[in-house]
């Protein structure tokens, strides 16, 4: 594998993991962990773990509606 | 692949990112891919800079299309597919419920 290609992907983790530590709003921070998020997924598909790649499409997503009904019922 | 990890360690090592299932993109489909890794980092750079969330939220749209593009693009199988295809539901699926949860959600 092209080791080049996965360096944009370490400078978006990095980036979108220190814009959700330092945002205030909880709205953005949850945008700031997805972007980390997005940037994983093809650490993982480049490694091979395609089963866990999908599994994780789905867990990701989820744990943010968790966190957004926390948003709405005011405890964030 | 081995290597020495762009110059930065002199001794040789076994790269982490290393699968006999992954073959590495090349010709067409690696030009390809450095497009969508363009539009992935321009869109995450565009999350980072807005002020308003609501103007946030296409961007980040914008992004987890250009990675289930990637996804797509670097393993040539079903199984690889099948990931893109959850990667790109569930993303979008993301991207809504937190544009939906921001604006007032859904009148009860």
């Amino acid at each position: 594998m092209n080791e080049f290609l996965l360096l944009p992907f370490f400078l978006i983790i990095i980036a979108g993991s220190l814009y959700a530590g330092l945002a205030r709003d909880p709205y953005v921070k949850i945008i700031a962990i997805s972007i980390t998020g997005g940037a994983i997924m093809p650490l993982i598909i480049m490694r091979g773990y395609l089963d866990v790649a999908s599994a994780l499409a789905v867990i990701i997503p989820l744990s943010t509606v968790f966190l957004l009904q926390l948003f709405k019922k005011g405890v964030v | 692949m081995s290597g020495d990890l762009f110059g930065l360690i002199p001794w040789t090592i076994e790269s982490p990112f290393s699968s006999s299932y992954v073959v590495s993109p090349s010709g067409d489909v690696e030009i390809i891919v450095w497009i969508c890794i363009a539009i992935a980092v321009y869109s995450a750079f565009r999350v980072i800079v807005e002020p308003d969330v609501m103007r946030k939220l296409p961007f980040l749209n914008v992004f987890s299309f250009s990675i289930s593009g990637i996804i797509a693009l670097l393993i040539p199988q079903p199984l690889g597919i099948i990931a893109a295809v959850a990667y790109f539901v569930g993303s979008t699926f993301e991207s809504n419920a937190i544009a939906s949860t921001w604006a007032g959600g859904v009148e009860d």
